[in-house]
């Protein structure tokens, strides 16, 4: 009690005038000083304060992957500073992105990333990396005003049209091969970036040239506000309030769903098994895409070469989408990658089929069935029961899991050191991450991947 | 030990001359049954004068707890269960505010810090951190192939560990109490010294912003010998350690055969 009343009266002290303590230190005889004086000079001593009641928990946007494409948002990573350094090619762990303002969403494509923040301020989205195809908007560039850059090497603001710059807040962004979709609260989706299969939205113009284009087009056409956009390889998918889901793009493996393996340029609504079942969440990366329902069923269509949907049919291209009767329970999150689906049930389990490293050893190459992933590579174990996951997400061929920790798990193939556990290999089984911080989200690309993550205290 | 009833001595045979009588007669030689005199306690001295005692996995000055010794032909034993990399567990306390040169409370200090902003979930998260991260260096100090089949197959198991030299591994860690400014944690660990356990304590305060130090460090168990199995200071007698030698005669036996097989 003595001790902790000389806490409380120390509590929240500044760093004193040091100058009297030095004083007393040089004027005192050297020599052994008895337990006494040890005790008062330690009460004497001055209390530092590093954090103060109120300190809050700090957010940090973290990159890993492939560099020379500018995707990382990092210049010195491409161009180095110095003359004598080389340029980095492989990030293989992760590295704090500086970013102005909180980002709450982000989402890798092919070489490229968007991040998003839902602030009120005038600039809403950042984007970096290869912009070919103008999946960045217009980058003006600084030695030529009439041309745009190729590469956009740090973050750098995209200008959207928006009516109500100062009230309207981006939900959302979404990124596939060569466009992307953002998704604002009031003023429908902004889609950007290569239209030759008609995934922007708008019509197929024959020799449009897509880079260095400003065309921003806004898609507002939907039966109720759209609250989610998925960007597949060529195609694009909305999922609205009333659990509808609309595509668009290019339909050659059946992956808009629509019927018909032909180019669709306005977003349609999907029928098939769908029809009249409040979906709660779509996915698609690849060629095939998932959908969960409100009662925890999945739906599947698009490209099933890799046995994803063999489980209901032996066609390689389903073009309407079909109930995927799995006996695993009531399925809260899917995913999709390029050869290899996730799903993530109510109870915290982890079922992944298709084709590839599916994270169950070298031995499991495909399965059409769902496999469970055993909890304890999760970090599960009698010592911690409470260990979660809480959301799956899928790159191209990797896959990565977050638990209710905090923790963020990679396997598949480690393409360019996408993985980012700091090793070249491919990972059979879930691997650890190590992240400086409780990660919140993850987006994974096809060779790199961007993390949200909270700092610890 | 010395003060047991020996081994009787040996017995063997001798002529002996019969006392006759007064007139010097024929002297026979009678055969009798003589104890050795080599064998007499006196010749011999006491039986035991060293005892062979080994040590298994050390325990410094400044903690303490269940320490484990071999007597005699044990000390081949301790070896054996060297091998096996068991995990030890240890009741960790700790205090807020302090940071010293020894990471413990009766060093010098170096700083003062305020804590109030700490809480329990603050910690628990850095110790969840820890915890993964360690489990990570478990895998990679394991020297297993993480592409084969049965490199998965033990890690499902939870069964993989590094069986040879590796940096310290802290395998499970957990807050019992937590008022502030003190705390306790129970640490499972592999390969560690207290020293180690100490500077992981500051750690942990450096880590919340605020400094740490270690007032405890209690091993609780060493492989397979817990508390229980543990003697006290006024039990360091004959009885007792012969009877403690007895009881884990069996658990260690067990579980050698085990692990090494």
């Amino acid at each position: 009690p003595e001790a902790a009343e000389m806490w409380r009266a120390l509590r929240g002290a500044r760093r004193p005038a040091a100058a009297t303590a030095l004083r007393r230190d040089l004027g005192r005889a050297a020599g052994p000083r008895s337990v006494r004086q040890l005790r008062e000079a330690e009460e004497a001593a001055p209390v530092f304060q590093y954090a103060g009641k109120a300190a809050k928990r700090k957010d940090r946007v973290f990159v890993w992957g492939f560099c020379y494409s500018g995707a990382l948002g990092v210049p010195s990573f491409v161009k180095p500073d110095a003359g004598w350094k080389k340029p980095r090619r492989i990030q293989p762990t992760p590295y704090r992105l500086e970013t102005e303002e909180k980002i709450s969403s982000a989402a890798c494509g092919y070489g490229f990333t968007l991040l998003s923040s839902n602030t009120t301020d005038i600039t809403k989205v950042w984007g970096m990396g290869l912009n070919k195809d103008s999946q960045l908007g217009f980058q003006r560039s600084r030695r030529d005003r009439t041309k745009g850059y190729e590469y956009v090497l740090e973050p750098s603001p995209i200008p959207l049209p928006l009516e109500k710059p100062q009230q309207t807040r981006v939900l959302q962004v979404s990124c596939g091969r060569a466009h992307s979709l953002i998704l604002t609260d009031s003023e429908g989706v902004f889609t950007m970036g290569n239209n030759s299969y008609g995934q922007c939205g708008r019509k197929v113009v024959e020799d449009e040239t897509y880079s260095e284009s400003h065309l921003i087009h806004q898609l507002k056409e939907f039966d109720s506000r759209v609250v989610q956009v998925v960007c597949g390889q060529d195609h694009s998918l909305f999922r609205t309030k009333k659990g509808t889901v609309y595509a668009c793009g290019w339909g050659a493996d059946g992956q808009t769903g629509l019927g018909h393996y032909n180019i669709t340029s306005v977003p349609t609504k999907l029928h098939g098994d769908i029809a009249g079942v409040n979906i709660i969440q779509v996915s698609s990366y690849g060629d095939c895409c998932l959908a969960v329902s409100d009662e925890g069923d999945v739906f599947g269509w698009g490209n099933s070469e890799y046995l994803q949907l063999a489980s209901v049919t032996e066609t390689t291209q389903v073009n309407v989408p079909r109930h995927l009767p799995f006996k695993i329970g009531k399925i809260k999150e899917a995913a999709c990658g390029g050869t290899g689906n996730v799903v993530l049930t109510e109870e915290g389990n982890v079922f992944v089929w298709g084709y590839g490293i599916l994270g169950k050893g070298p031995n499991l190459i495909e399965t059409a069935v769902p496999e469970m992933i055993p909890p304890s590579l999760f970090g599960w174990s009698d010592f911690n029961p409470d260990v979660r996951v809480a959301h799956v997400r899928c790159g191209l061929s990797q896959f990565a899991a977050l638990t209710n920790r905090g923790e963020l798990f990679v396997w598949g193939k480690n393409l360019r050191g996408c993985l980012g556990t700091g090793r070249m290999e491919d990972q059979y089984f879930p691997w650890r991450v190590t992240v400086p911080g409780e990660v919140v989200d993850v987006a994974c690309g096809v060779d790199h991947m961007v993390s949200m993550a909270k700092s610890f205290t | 030990l010395n003060a047991a009833p020996r081994r009787p001595p040996r017995q063997h045979v001798r002529f002996l001359p019969v006392p006759s009588g007064g007139d010097g007669g024929t002297t026979g030689l009678v055969a009798t049954r003589v104890p050795v005199l080599a064998d007499h306690p006196l010749v011999r001295g006491p039986q035991f004068r060293r005892l062979k005692i080994g040590a298994g996995h050390r325990l410094d000055v400044k903690a303490s707890g269940v320490f484990v010794l071999g007597m005699g032909h044990g000390n081949k034993l301790l070896t054996d269960l060297y091998n096996c990399h068991l995990t030890k567990v240890y009741t960790v306390g700790g205090l807020f505010g302090k940071a010293t040169d020894d990471f413990s409370d009766t060093g010098k200090l170096v700083e003062k810090t305020t804590f109030d902003h700490i809480t329990r979930e603050k910690l628990e998260r850095i110790l969840a951190v820890i915890q993964g991260t360690n489990h990570k260096a478990l895998l990679m100090y394991s020297n297993i192939d993480m592409k084969t089949q049965e490199a998965y197959e033990l890690a499902v198991k939870g069964l993989i560990r590094p069986m040879g030299k590796s940096p310290p591994i802290i395998t499970a860690i957990r807050c019992l109490q937590f008022t502030l400014p003190e705390f306790q944690l129970e640490i499972h660990c592999l390969h560690e010294t207290q020293q180690y356990l100490r500077k992981m304590v500051h750690e942990i305060g450096l880590e919340l912003k605020s400094s740490a130090v270690c007032t405890q460090v209690r091993r609780i168990r060493d492989g397979v010998f817990t508390l229980e199995d543990a003697l006290l200071r006024t039990q360091w007698n004959l009885q007792s350690v012969q009877k403690a030698m007895w009881d884990c005669q069996l658990k260690v036996k067990a579980e050698l055969e085990k692990t090494l097989g």
